[in-house]
């Protein structure tokens, strides 16, 4: 079991280190082959600890194993220590699992790309700090794999480093990601100093001690963080940008992982959470707000791949909801089958992106469906689980998430209403794509592509199709191993992290609850189809012209404007500033300076160089009646 | 000890490098300057013959001898610059020799 | 009585030398002030003879006298009325300032002699006959100073090569020379 953790740590690094290093001398395709050979390995690794859990009881399931120590300074000593425990298997099942399929597409995706070296190089290294962030054993690791994820996102947004757009949206992500960054560090620090650790366990044990508001400090560092690194509101601009990069990539690291880090940190720390109530409160309405405003903007976008993610935040959002009512298990659960049917969502986008080269608009898009059946099945399928059609997967995350917030009081009542308009909005908004993309007549440009490839010619090659008819399976199956009020092997499965308490969650729906909230759910979801149907479907209705609105939401509610006008245009303003104040006389005149004095100084001395003998022999002469009565004196 | 003591060996001696100092920074002849040269050396020189008898030890005299030695082989080299000055038609004033300016 | 006689010689030698060197310094024809340096050698002689250091005294009429003065003579014979001897010119703050200079040297170093040497000036240590004789010289030079001696040597060399190199002419100097002596 151990061995199975280090296996599926170090695969991916192994991989990520061996691609840099070969560099030339292997084929683009090896590179790309062992890049997934590596993922499958650490697949295999969390398959060994998984294996290994299970066999333990429930009491035992939780280990720690520590390579050495990391850093040590006074009292203060963190270990390079992994932890195995139901939780971090989990995690580690879906990076490297999902990871690996995802990974095996893009041989087909990138084939041909003169960089796909690089490509797979970078995607091992995310693995591999998707990894080291799930399985790290205290703060001080999670943070490492947290900003490696970082710089890994950013490295493949910004992958066709030619494109001005894909540059900037990189930057743009880093940039907000080391906000949060910065948040957790600073609750890292008030909890080394009022703990004096970073483990997690002993963590939580002195942060029972600490004040209220240092709990609610730290709370809110790590929430800041889980914002950033999930696209929640406030911090969420930059997820639509990063579609920049290349679609794999959008469907692993934007999608099946990365963002769901911020809702895996806050089950983990959730003892931290639970002395906190207002920050968990915060969380939960932060993810309720999110998933409104991202499904509202997904109704106006226009780039297929821009809608599914305002639909990975918005699903996001569902995850914060119930992480944040202390519905923990529920949280992950939507986590698991969100990145499967997300992942599937992407990568058939990806093949339409593929088919159609490269193009992403999708009013140039449409009558797809005889084009490419077996993708329409797919997108279809996804697009069911992701509105929560039963039996299809989200439809068991989704709900036990809803009626979780349904027994949670009055403010999760609150939060309840605004998953259901949530959900209205989702079938909306899934079901527009679908239909603009698949049905009706095929566009122009369909009609062109399909002359030029001819018919019969398959929706790719098997690199790419295998993975998606592989997730299309796990989107309908997944969600079978947790029905609500029925039977909870999962739930169950994640108790043992749960911190002085039998059962991890906070909250258990009755069974009336549960009914309740699948019914009206699933109803409202039936209706979005419905009004996608008529509103892009059959055309019997059209969207109707409210300019306003309509302009707000294709600004996606002005965020980027404003921060454009509070961070942006102020910091840019101050460098100004400081450049014509300080840098261009000071420092860069103190350095012209230096040449000037330099130069003169030279000069001056230069003068000493007469030519004239007697002067040179005149000098040698004081010197020397100088030094004697130097010495004299000295003496 | 018969005569005078050592230290008016060294006065001389005192004397004799000032007049050599001021031939060499006041004569512009490259000549008169080689002469004035050969006294500020042999000054030397007397300084050390006159401390060697003070010590008792020949150090002095050694050293004094090198520096006899020395000294010719200056002057050989000095009066072959002026003599290759004076072929090629300059002047032999050492204020108009600047070639070497830096 | 002898005492007296050493005095007078030595006073006389003195002031020998220090009337040459004014001598070379003031004369304005290179051919005086060479001889006036061969008057100053020779007084020097007789200081190094009362100084005891008779094979030093010897070198020095020898070499220096004898062999040096002589080139000197020969060059400004050679150079005739190229060689000029003018006081005149040049800047003239130079003058002062090398007045100051050698003044200031002189100052410098007679003070220390009677300050901070006096104590150690005092006594001088018996010496014996075969003080500086060339016996007591030779035996040194082949013995403690033996490296002083090599390296002299070779300095003697270099300087022959220096001289030969520098004077030499090439052929077609020598061609420049004749048609200018004739024309």
């Amino acid at each position: 079991m151990i061995a199975g953790a280090w296996l599926c740590l170090l695969a991916p690094l192994g991989g990520a280190l061996a691609i840099t290093l070969l560099g030339e001398s292997i084929s683009r395709r090896t590179a790309a082959w062992l890049s997934t050979l590596s993922v499958f390995t650490a697949f295999a690794g969390a398959v060994a600890s998984f294996a290994g859990l299970l066999g333990r009881g429930h009491e035992e399931r939780e280990q720690v194993t520590t390579a050495w120590t990391w850093l040590a300074a006074g009292d203060f000593d963190v270990g390079l220590s992994l932890l195995v425990d139901p939780l971090s298997v989990t995690m580690m099942l879906i990076v490297s699992g999902v990871g690996g399929l995802i990974v095996l597409y893009s041989i087909g995706y990138m084939d041909g790309d003169r960089e796909e070296r690089r490509y797979f190089a970078y995607m091992s290294l995310f693995v591999f700090s998707m990894l080291l962030l799930v399985q790290g054993g205290n703060f001080l690791l999670l943070l490492v794999g947290w900003g490696l994820v970082g710089l890994a996102s950013y490295l493949l947004i910004g992958f066709w480093h030619e494109r001005p757009q894909a540059v900037a949206a990189a930057k743009k992500a880093f940039v907000m990601n080391a906000f949060g960054d910065a948040t957790m560090a600073l609750a890292f620090f008030v909890l080394i100093s009022q703990t004096g650790t970073l483990d997690f366990e002993q963590a939580f044990e002195g942060a029972g001690g600490m004040s209220q508001t240092l709990v609610n400090l730290v709370a809110l560092g790590l929430l800041g963080g889980a914002v950033a690194k999930s696209a929640q509101i406030p911090l969420q601009t930059w997820l639509p940008d990063a579609m920049e990069g290349p679609t794999p990539v959008s469907a692993l690291i934007h999608a099946a992982t990365m963002v769901t880090a911020g809702v895996y940190l806050i089950v983990r720390a959730h003892p931290i959470f639970e002395l906190a109530p207002s920050i968990a409160d915060l969380a939960a309405g932060l993810g309720a707000i999110t998933l409104l405003v991202a499904g509202l903007v997904a109704l106006v976008q226009t780039d297929i791949k821009r809608v599914i993610a305002y639909s990975t935040m918005s699903q996001i959002g569902y995850m914060f909801l119930g992480a944040g009512l202390g519905a923990y298990g529920n949280g992950m659960f939507h986590l698991l089958t969100h990145a499967f049917f997300k992942a599937l969502l992407f990568l058939a986008a990806g093949l339409v992106i593929h088919h159609l080269a490269n193009e992403q608009d999708i009013r140039k898009m449409g009558g797809l469906r005889r084009a490419m059946p077996r993708t329409y099945v797919a997108f279809l399928i996804g697009s069911l689980a992701l509105v929560g059609i039963p039996p299809l997967s989200g439809f068991f995350s989704k709900d036990s998430i809803l009626a979780s917030a349904l027994a949670s009081g009055g403010y999760g009542q609150l939060l309840f209403a605004a998953g259901l308009a949530g959900a209205l909005l989702t079938g909306i908004y899934t079901f527009r794509l679908l239909f603009l993309v698949f049905l009706g007549e095929p566009s122009p440009l369909v009609r062109e592509r399909d002359h030029g490839h001819g018919h019969g010619h398959g929706e790719g090659p098997w690199t790419m199709t295998m993975p998606v008819a592989a997730l299309t399976v796990l989107a309908v199956v997944g969600g079978w191993i947790q029905i609500a009020g029925i039977w909870h092997p999962f739930g169950e499965w994640l108790d043992p992290i749960a911190v002085g308490r039998e059962h991890l969650a906070l909250v258990e729906p009755s069974v009336t609850q549960d009914y309740v909230t699948s019914v009206l759910a699933v109803g409202l979801g039936v209706a979005g189809i419905a009004v996608a149907w008529m509103l892009y479907g059959s055309r019997k209705w059209t969207v109707p012209r409210l300019a306003a609105t309509q302009r707000t939401l294709e600004h996606k509610f002005w965020f980027d404007e404003l921060y454009d006008l509070v961070f942006f245009k102020p910091a840019v303003l101050v460098s100004g500033l400081f450049r014509r104040g300080v840098e261009e006389p000071l420092i860069g005149g103190s350095i012209a300076g230096v040449t000037f004095g330099a130069r003169e100084a030279g000069g001056a001395l230069g003068e000493a160089q007469t030519g004239y003998l007697r002067t040179y022999a005149l000098a040698i002469a004081g010197a020397v009646a100088v030094l004697v009565v130097v010495f004299i004196t000295v003496q | 000890m018969h005569g005078p003591d050592i230290s008016w060996y060294l006065v001389v001696s005192a004397i004799l490098f000032s007049i050599g100092t001021a031939g060499v920074l006041l004569r512009r002849s490259p000549l008169i300057v080689l002469l004035s040269l050969e006294i500020m050396l042999n000054s030397a020189n007397l300084a050390l013959i006159a401390f060697a008898r003070l010590h008792g030890g020949h150090d002095g005299q050694i050293f004094a001898l090198a520096v006899m030695a020395v000294a010719a082989s200056e002057v050989v080299v000095g009066l072959g610059l002026i003599v290759a000055i004076a072929r090629k038609r300059l002047d032999l004033d050492v204020d108009r020799l600047r070639v070497l300016r830096g | 009585m002898g005492n007296v006689l050493v005095w007078a010689i030595w006073i006389l030698a003195a002031g020998g030398c220090l009337v040459s060197g004014l001598a070379v310094i003031t004369f304005t024809n290179p051919f005086y002030s060479a001889l006036a340096l061969i008057g100053n050698l020779g007084s020097l002689a007789v200081l190094f003879l009362l100084a005891s250091a008779e094979f030093l005294a010897a070198a020095q009429v020898l070499v220096y006298a004898g062999a040096v003065m002589v080139m000197f003579l020969f060059v400004i014979a050679y150079l005739g009325d190229r060689s000029p001897g003018s006081l005149a010119g040049g800047p003239s703050w130079i003058s002062l300032a090398a007045i100051v200079a050698a003044a200031a040297l002189l100052i410098e170093v007679v003070v220390v002699i009677g300050l901070k040497a006096g104590d150690g000036l005092a006594d001088e240590a018996t010496v014996e006959r075969a003080f500086g004789s060339p016996e007591e010289i030779g035996r040194l030079f082949l013995t403690d100073h033996l490296l002083a001696f090599e390296i002299t040597s070779i300095v003697l060399l270099i300087a022959a090569v220096g001289g030969v190199v520098l004077g030499t002419r090439s052929r077609a100097e020598d061609e420049e020379e004749l048609a200018r002596a004739r024309a």
